[in-house]
């Protein structure tokens, strides 16, 4: 029998890998690579100017100041409205004017879009308090493949 | 997009399976032949007012196990006890670091900076999880062949591997050529009844002499008669479906596949063949479960026929399905083309 430490390090990392493949597959409507770019990583600060409600994804304008004081104005992708929903997201949780934080990747055409890979409150809160709808007792965000 | 839900699960479960089995392989060896039934036909349904067995509700697929077994587990139809329990304290602890905002390779979510391309752990943070996954211990949805692996035949086989080197790279050259669901059009006849979360919640209603199977994503319905019918002679993207109830099991068979074989996008199902034959069984197994039985038959794709049995969910009463309207928002669509466009150079 091999010593532990050696089978622990190992189930970590084809444990991470076999994660990362399956959280990021199972639901995606569309290919990543297709329409964002993994080596332009985007962080942004700036203010809710409206949510577009739309499937398949939702989308978030966001208003961002330069810092020599000109605002850009940014698409980022978020979840499926259905999801979203279920999750227990409504109209007034992402609500004009709200200050968020979201890090995500910049779209290949080299446009002010991104897709919203995390997003927080920029005071710190989460976006996602809980889950409802389909009755989920807790929140499970990247959780391994369903 | 199934091929790539099918290739990233059986990549996680061969992941974590194949760690766990490296201290003792042969002890962990367990003899349980592949393809027996846990639960069939055990339960009694309900019944409609006319008198068919009722299997109406919102139904989800809410398990992990892979549609073919990954080759890591060759042999091992299924799991001991101790290895479910094993699986289920390491995926809790990594769920946990993940929620206290851990990264890295251990818990399966990278740094920014380190994200794979083409994963989609973008999308993750928005996903619907839903409830507390079911838990079996079989290693694959496919039971016959007993290796759990789709047959396909040596030039099925190659298309499936230009389609899986395509899939999020391209080229995408026109709107013809992203997959079906990246189209907005649909995922295909059966990959609809139990893909995870993001779609997956499917409504079965019936009524005298038909069951109607709605589902969320891509609005996909099948209205499929159960009155003895012979099949017509149209050929469609999803067949065309007669069904006869087998006791208490509703069984639908649909031929008159249309050829869409020429494309190379991601899913078997999404470019049936004209000779693809599929027999469904649905069969209601507890109040909250449906053993849904496929058998897929077609000698252009697949060398010899092949089933699976899928376990699916009933939903809590509450549960609602939504409209999808997967056009009206669809930007990704002229994204990935502007996308493609400049990498090339061009606009």
């Amino acid at each position: 029998m091999q010593p532990m430490p050696m089978r622990m390090k190992l189930a970590v990392v084809l444990t991470g890998a076999g994660l990362l493949c399956g959280a990021a597959s199972a639901a995606a409507h569309h290919a990543f690579a297709a329409e964002f770019d993994a080596k332009k990583p985007l962080r942004l600060q700036g203010t809710v100017a409206r949510m577009e409600w739309i499937n398949p994804h939702t989308w978030i304008h966001l208003d961002v100041k330069k810092a020599d004081g000109k605002v850009e104005r940014w698409m980022i992708e978020g979840g499926p409205p259905n999801a979203l929903y279920r999750r227990g997201f409504t109209k007034d949780s992402l609500p004009v004017g709200a200050q968020i934080i979201v890090e995500g990747f910049r779209a290949k055409d080299g446009s002010m879009r991104g897709n919203g890979r995390d997003i927080t409150f920029a005071d710190g809160r989460k976006l996602f308090l809980g889950s409802s709808g389909t009755g989920a007792p807790n929140e499970r965000p990247n959780t391994p493949a369903r | 997009m199934q091929r790539l839900y099918v290739v990233c699960v059986g990549a996680l479960a061969s992941a974590i399976l194949f760690a766990w089995l490296l201290p003792a392989t042969t002890a962990a060896q367990n003899p349980a032949p592949a393809g027996s039934k846990e639960t069939a036909n055990a339960w009694t349904p309900s019944r409609t007012p006319w008198g068919d067995p009722d299997l109406q509700g919102v139904w989800r697929y809410e398990a992990t196990m892979p549609l073919e077994r990954p080759q890591a587990l060759a042999g091992k139809a299924t799991l001991t006890d101790e290895e479910v329990a094993r699986r289920d304290a390491l995926e809790k602890e990594q769920e946990a670091k993940r929620l206290a905002g851990v990264e890295g390779v251990d818990v399966g979510r990278q740094p920014l900076s380190q994200s794979p391309i083409r994963g989609n752990e973008y999308n993750s943070f928005w996903q619907d999880q839903g409830r507390p996954r079911k838990v079996y211990n079989r290693t694959a949805l496919i039971v016959e062949p007993p290796d759990g692996r789709l047959p396909f035949t040596p030039d099925a086989q190659k298309a499936e591997a230009r389609s899986a080197a395509r899939y999020g790279v391209g080229p995408y050259e026109s709107y013809l050529d992203p997959d079906t669901g990246e189209r907005c059009l649909t995922d295909g006849v059966t990959a609809l009844m139990w893909q995870g979360p993001n779609g997956g919640h499917n409504r079965i209603v019936q009524s005298p002499g038909y069951v109607t199977i709605l589902h969320e994503e891509y609005r996909d319905r099948r209205i499929i008669p159960v009155d003895g019918r012979p099949h017509g002679s149209i050929r469609q993207w999803f067949g065309d479906a007669v069904a006869r109830w087998d006791g208490n099991t509703l069984v639908i068979d649909t031929i008159n596949f249309a050829d869409k074989t020429h494309y190379e996008w991601a899913n078997i199902w999404t470019r049936p063949s004209e000779t693809l034959h599929l027999m469904e069984r649905f069969t209601r197994t507890d109040a909250d479960t449906i053993e849904y039985e496929i058998t897929v038959e077609d000698p252009t794709t697949f060398s010899k026929p092949w089933k699976a049995v899928i376990p699916i969910t009933k939903l809590p009463g509450k549960t609602e399905i939504y409209e999808y309207a997967c056009h009206e928002g669809n930007y990704a669509m002229a994204n990935l083309l502007s996308g493609a466009r400049a990498e090339r150079g061009g606009r």
